[in-house]
């Protein structure tokens, strides 16, 4: 993992004694709320419907048992004894105190954390796949570019007042998992003819009210002039995205406007106008930045043969069926912890449960641990001859449901219950769902697939790109649920199909039975929600869903 | 009236005695027109002395005495999922 310098150290630490006498001032009444929501909300901290919340980044996802454990003791001194998983791959706090909040940004600073950029009209947290340096199918890892791209965005001055917020994701694997043709500027690490490795840059993408796939703004990006050539498209984003109008200030909606051709060459004209390498990261840097995310010292093709033998379990043969996914390296697995059981929300983990991952993590894992924006965790690299007993702490820690994936592994953001702008709740609409098919053997039965809940047009829960989609809304004091249907969030990004009218909760998810009943009565061999959805289109499906077939 | 306070941020609302209560069974349901200019006085003072944020009135439904935004409704009842209530009771 990366290990901060010492000028990262200086920049929190002289952060956290900003904010102290920001809040102390606030307390004081020197500063109105009006001059005290910027510089509180440049922290990460909210005031939500109920309470302060505070937004903690974890820069690409990538946690430290140490850093898990403070999180831990963090959500016990000073909050309500739990955490919240977000859609970028942060940890929220629903209940802290304002004059705790310095106290709070010291201890995460004690173990390189903080709350920079988990809010507001700069780039945000970067996010990147949650199997980085472990997975077989990536090109590389894809961490010391998301790690470049931190450096580079912290604190950017030029960037810190943009016309909207401005999410970035990375991969380095064909198959997406960080959805990064749904952000602002999605990053895939990819080869050429020559075997040389660059970046294919993709633009233009978000969720919210106006859903967009990104398109491609460059092929092949040589990797030295990765940031220069961000600080070009920014540049042009800074200068001609709207500031009239916040619903169409996003990047997405200046690329559509201008068309991607001409936003292409505004690009251009202003990368040519740089000076690229007064910004240029040299070999030597990104060397001495990939030199922290070495591979961990693997054994040579351990023996898994008890891995095998523990199948004979059958409730540790489903799980490992579904919760593990292929290492690059013999004899290990990718293991994912799901948050999801069906009586909680989605993405919340007590302390107890995040000091269980960490030992468990130090234990069978080289200490590292992985947050998902799927709202669930990863240990990246475990022996398959420890599977076993992993598995038994995991249970342990009320840890080891096995639906990772499945129609229960439900994305859904906080909905009504904890924020500001949302129109609907969302964690009850998940939970009934989750409990409707709460049996495993029928989860398995059905499938991969996916659910994805928003409790506003904000889309913080990914509606627009779920399998099933489900947007709250609220009409004359009543919740209701709109459809859509067939997005996919995967390399094959599509947006769902609104399917009519919504439904209450207690409808919606007898209809969600129904399109699944159909699904299973309809699919071909070993065809996914999905393909099926694909293969016959909308049209059966929103039959069944509004009852009328 | 109803507001949040500034330092545990938690939703309040402004009783007969004009103080602030985070239990909405206290608070003050008036179409009295002085009473409610007394209101957004002892408010608009406790945003500038920093004792809540963010003060404004809302309509309540006249047979559930409840608010009748629903949004409003929440900040009365709270999360209908508090993990933190489940963990306290552990």
């Amino acid at each position: 993992m990366y290990r901060y310098d010492e000028f990262d150290h200086d920049v929190v630490q002289s952060r956290v004694k900003q904010f102290r006498g920001q809040v102390k001032r606030r307390l004081e009444g020197a500063l109105t709320e009006e001059q005290f929501r910027p510089l509180r909300l440049q922290n990460g901290l909210y005031l939500q419907l109920h309470a302060y919340m505070l937004r903690v980044a974890v820069p690409y996802g990538t946690l430290n048992s140490k850093q898990l454990r403070q999180l831990a003791m963090i959500s016990e001194k000073y909050d309500r004894g739990y955490g919240h998983v977000t859609t970028r791959q942060n940890m929220q706090f629903n209940w802290p105190q304002l004059p705790e909040v310095p106290d709070i940004l010291q201890d995460l600073a004690d173990v390189e954390m903080h709350c920079f950029q988990t809010s507001g009209n700069c780039i945000r947290n970067v996010t990147s796949d949650p199997y980085a340096g472990a997975t077989a199918d990536e090109i590389e890892d894809p961490r010391p570019t998301a790690e470049l791209l931190r450096q580079w965005s912290t604190m950017h001055p030029e960037f810190a007042f943009l016309p909207r917020k401005f999410k970035i994701a990375v991969t380095a694997a064909p198959n997406d998992r960080a959805v990064i043709k749904a952000h602002d500027i999605g990053i895939e690490i990819v080869k050429n003819e020559k075997g040389e490795v660059g970046y294919h840059i993709i633009v233009g993408g978000g969720l919210g009210r106006t859903p967009i796939i990104g398109v491609t703004l460059n092929e092949f990006l040589p990797r030295e002039e990765l940031l220069p050539y961000l600080e070009a498209v920014m540049r042009v984003y800074n200068r001609y995205g709207r500031r009239d109008n916040k619903y169409k200030a996003r990047i997405k909606i200046l690329v559509t406007e201008t068309g991607i051709d001409a936003f292409r060459q505004m690009v251009d004209a202003e990368y040519e106008s740089l000076e690229p390498s007064d910004i240029a990261v040299s070999e030597a840097e990104i060397s001495r930045i990939t030199d922290y995310f070495a591979s961990p010292q693997f054994e040579d093709a351990p023996d898994d043969s008890a891995f095998e033998a523990a199948k004979s379990d059958e409730d540790f043969a489903n799980w490992a069926d579904n919760n593990l996914s292929a290492h690059k390296q013999a004899g290990y697995s990718i293991v994912n912890i799901s948050l999801k059981p069906h009586d909680r929300a989605p993405g919340d983990v007590t302390a107890d449960q995040m000091r269980a991952v960490a030992d468990l993590a130090d234990k069978y894992s080289f200490g590292e641990i992985r947050t998902t924006h799927q709202q669930n965790m990863v240990l990246p690299h475990v022996k398959k001859a420890d599977l076993q007993a992993l598995y038994e702490g995991l249970k342990a820690a009320e840890l080891a449901a096995d639906n990772i994936g499945l129609i229960s592994d439900i994305i859904c953001c906080p909905g009504m219950d904890y924020c500001a702008l949302a129109t609907a709740r969302s964690i009850p609409v998940s939970q009934a769902i989750a409990e409707r098919f709460s049996d495993p053997k029928r989860q398995r039965a059905i499938g991969e697939m996916s659910i994805k809940i928003s409790g506003c047009i904000n889309a913080c829960g990914h509606h627009h790109v779920g399998n099933i989609g489900i947007l709250g809304l609220e009409k004359a004091g009543v919740e209701f649920y709109q459809v859509k249907l067939g997005g996919d969030s995967s390399e094959n990004a599509a947006i769902g199909q609104v399917t009519g009218p919504g439904f209450s909760q207690e409808e919606l998810v007898d209809g969600i039975e129904r399109m699944v009943d159909f699904y299973l009565d309809s699919r071909t061999g070993a065809e996914k929600f999905i393909d099926t959805f694909k293969r016959v289109g909308i049209d059966p499906f929103k039959e069944v869903l509004y009852g009328n077939a | 009236m109803t507001a949040n306070e500034l330092r545990e941020g938690y939703s309040v609302w402004l009783t007969e005695d004009l103080t602030w209560s985070t239990d909405y069974a206290d608070a003050a349901l008036t179409e009295d027109p002085e009473i409610i200019a007394k209101m957004q006085s002892v408010a608009d003072r406790d945003v500038e002395a920093n004792e809540v944020v963010g003060a404004y009135f809302i309509d309540i439904d006249p047979e559930t005495k409840l608010p009748a935004r629903y949004r409003e409704r929440f900040r009365v009842t709270g999360p209908s999922n508090d993990l933190g209530e489940e963990i306290e009771k552990d």
